[in-house]
């Protein structure tokens, strides 16, 4: 047996050897999970850049990556929401200065089911779906029918807690001090609630449009019932047309330096945004990408 | 007047009985069989085409919907190394004062229960207790130390009671017969009693490992990462492991081809099947050894 574990560790060892020659500088990244999967192809195209430069990108959930910061133990935390004034007072007493970096925006898109008739949807009228003691409960209750549904109760999908895309949806549709309806399906993954969706004809859900499939339907949003409504899209992202989009932030224990600085700067440029861009997400400004 | 050993009523009805109960059990057998075919079966035909020398020796491409696997493969290999290196020893020490030294007072019955209870304790609680004591408190950082110490903690029991039984299968008479050639107990255990329970020992560690090889949530706090662009080169290092991997793919990434989640299971069940194999065939070997 003892022969068997070395072997297995020579194995291991011997095979990274042709990487150990250079040294390598590693930057921790954490955070929301909305944006994990460009933070890993930022960290993937960036190899390519600097290639001693070693980014580790971990998911959790922007919660998790604000609380990684406070602890120290990443360099780069990323979050879908802004830092709430509660983690800011415990970074003021662990003697952190978070530094908040927007790096994109992310328009939040309402999905349906492919058969659902819906077309558009008013915020105030989502508020009801979504928002405790709200009266709609049935599709039937905003005149739609949905083919396959039965009794056409809704199923709401929502996020779990420590999630930014349900801090936000919360805050833009609900209203700061409303909470959620019980009885919400709260899953683990902005891919999770396009995918559930895709399987049930009674449900509604909220997702990063980053996330949209063919398989299922988005809904126009309009501020107000009866209002104008605007298609989520990457263009209505970016010209703030597009009544609930978000930010999404990187974090920094005070001002970068050194590589996470280059890192940084390498995000907002050119080709750091037209990654953002092919990912399903707004850039910051207008960027020419091949 | 029929003869005495002719066939009454009931002896056929009890026979019937008996060829009916046969029959019941050996479709609860089969529908155990069943199972675990259809799985394997699902991930050949729908994984088998993914599996490469490129797709086993190559890092994930395109935003993880493309290329290899072969950071999380192999630091599945180095997490369960550690975890190896660290519960084995300990582990096996641990059954030997068990089975040959402990008095059977209150202190053995106690770190007897201990045992049992840490075997029950869910792995996502040895997760946060693996975060919580190494990550932050012994400031290991997410590593594939603080990782395998966690992994290693969580499969210790399995460790612990197989060779504990394997120790005890060794008939006692060995060890008389040994004390009374004037050798002491630790050159019995030695000589004696180890080399007969290896083959015992053998299928614990083989038990750990497939576990360690599949556990996902113990290492997601402790040392694996989502996506790390280099391969670890040293138990300092977090890493990429199949199991998280195969979640992260399959759950996580829009975009990802429909056969690339079979593909990573099917290596991870592969993984756990050649080590089952090879330590069936190590213990095929030893038993033919055996003197009893």
């Amino acid at each position: 047996m003892k022969k068997l574990v070395f072997t297995i560790l020579m194995a291991a060892g011997l095979s990274s050897i042709p990487f150990a020659a250079n040294a390598r500088v590693m930057l921790q990244n954490k955070g929301s999970d909305t944006l994990v999967n460009v933070a890993q192809a930022w960290a993937e195209e960036y190899q390519t850049v600097k290639p001693k430069i070693a980014v580790a990108v971990t998911g959790g959930g922007s919660g998790t990556g604000i609380a990684a910061l406070l602890n120290g133990a990443v360099d780069i935390a990323n979050a879908s929401r802004k830092i709430k004034s509660k983690e800011l007072k415990m970074a003021a007493k662990r003697g952190i200065k978070p530094v908040e970096h927007v790096v994109g925006y992310d328009a939040l898109a309402v999905y349906v089911h492919k058969n659902n008739p819906m077309k558009q949807i008013a915020i105030p009228t989502l508020a009801e779906i979504y928002g405790e003691d709200g009266a709609t409960t049935k599709w039937t209750d905003i005149n739609l029918k949905i083919p396959g549904c039965r009794g056409q109760q809704m199923v709401l999908i929502s996020r779990q807690n420590n999630s930014g895309t349900y801090a936000y949806f919360r805050k833009a549709v609900l209203g700061k001090k409303r909470d959620f309806k019980l009885g919400t399906r709260d899953l683990h993954g902005s891919k999770d609630v396009v995918d559930l969706v895709e399987h049930t004809p009674c449900a509604i859900g909220y997702s990063g449009l980053a996330y949209a499939t063919d398989h299922v339907k988005m809904a126009c949003i309009a501020k107000t019932k009866g209002g104008p409504c605007v298609n989520p899209s990457v263009a209505s992202a970016s010209d703030n047309s597009y009544p609930i989009a978000r930010p999404l932030m990187m974090y920094t224990n005070g001002a970068p330096t050194g590589h996470v600085k280059d890192y940084l700067d390498w995000i907002m440029s050119d080709e750091g945004q037209c990654i953002i861009l092919k990912k399903g997400y707004a850039p910051i400004r207008a960027v020419n990408c091949k | 007047m029929s003869h005495i050993y002719s066939i009454t009523p009931l002896n056929e009805l009890n026979h019937r009985k008996d060829k009916l109960l046969r029959l019941l059990f050996l479709m609860m057998i089969v529908t155990l069989i069943v199972p675990v075919l259809i799985i394997l079966g699902t991930l050949i035909y729908k994984g088998g085409s993914m599996i490469s020398m490129e797709f086993l020796f190559t890092f994930p491409k395109n935003g993880m919907t493309a290329g290899g696997i072969f950071p999380a493969l192999l630091g599945t290999i180095w997490l369960v190394a550690v975890a190896l290196l660290v519960s084995v020893p300990l582990g096996v020490a641990a059954a030997i004062y068990l089975s040959e030294y402990a008095l059977d007072n209150w202190l053995t019955r106690l770190i007897n229960i201990c045992i049992i209870n840490l075997a029950g304790v869910p792995s996502i609680v040895h997760a946060l207790h693996g975060f919580g004591a190494f990550v932050i408190f012994a400031k290991m950082g997410t590593s594939i130390l603080a990782a395998g110490l966690t992994l290693a903690i969580m499969t210790m029991p399995v460790v612990i009671v197989a060779t504990k039984e394997s120790l005890q299968s060794v008939p006692h008479a060995f060890r008389v017969a040994c004390w009374n050639m004037g050798a002491t107990r630790w050159q019995t255990i030695r000589r004696v009693v180890l080399p007969n329970a290896t083959s015992g020992i053998l299928t614990g560690i083989i038990l750990e490992v497939s576990r360690t090889v599949g556990e996902t949530a113990p290492i997601m706090f402790t040392g694996a990462a989502f996506f790390l662009p280099f391969l670890p080169e040293g138990i300092f290092d977090q890493t990429m492991a199949l199991s998280l991997h195969l979640f992260v793919v399959a759950t996580q990434v829009p975009g990802v081809p429909d056969a690339l989640p079979y593909g990573v299971a099917l290596v991870l069940i592969g993984m756990v099947l050649i080590l089952n194999s090879l330590s069936i065939a190590f213990r095929i070997y030893l038993r033919n050894k055996k003197k009893w």
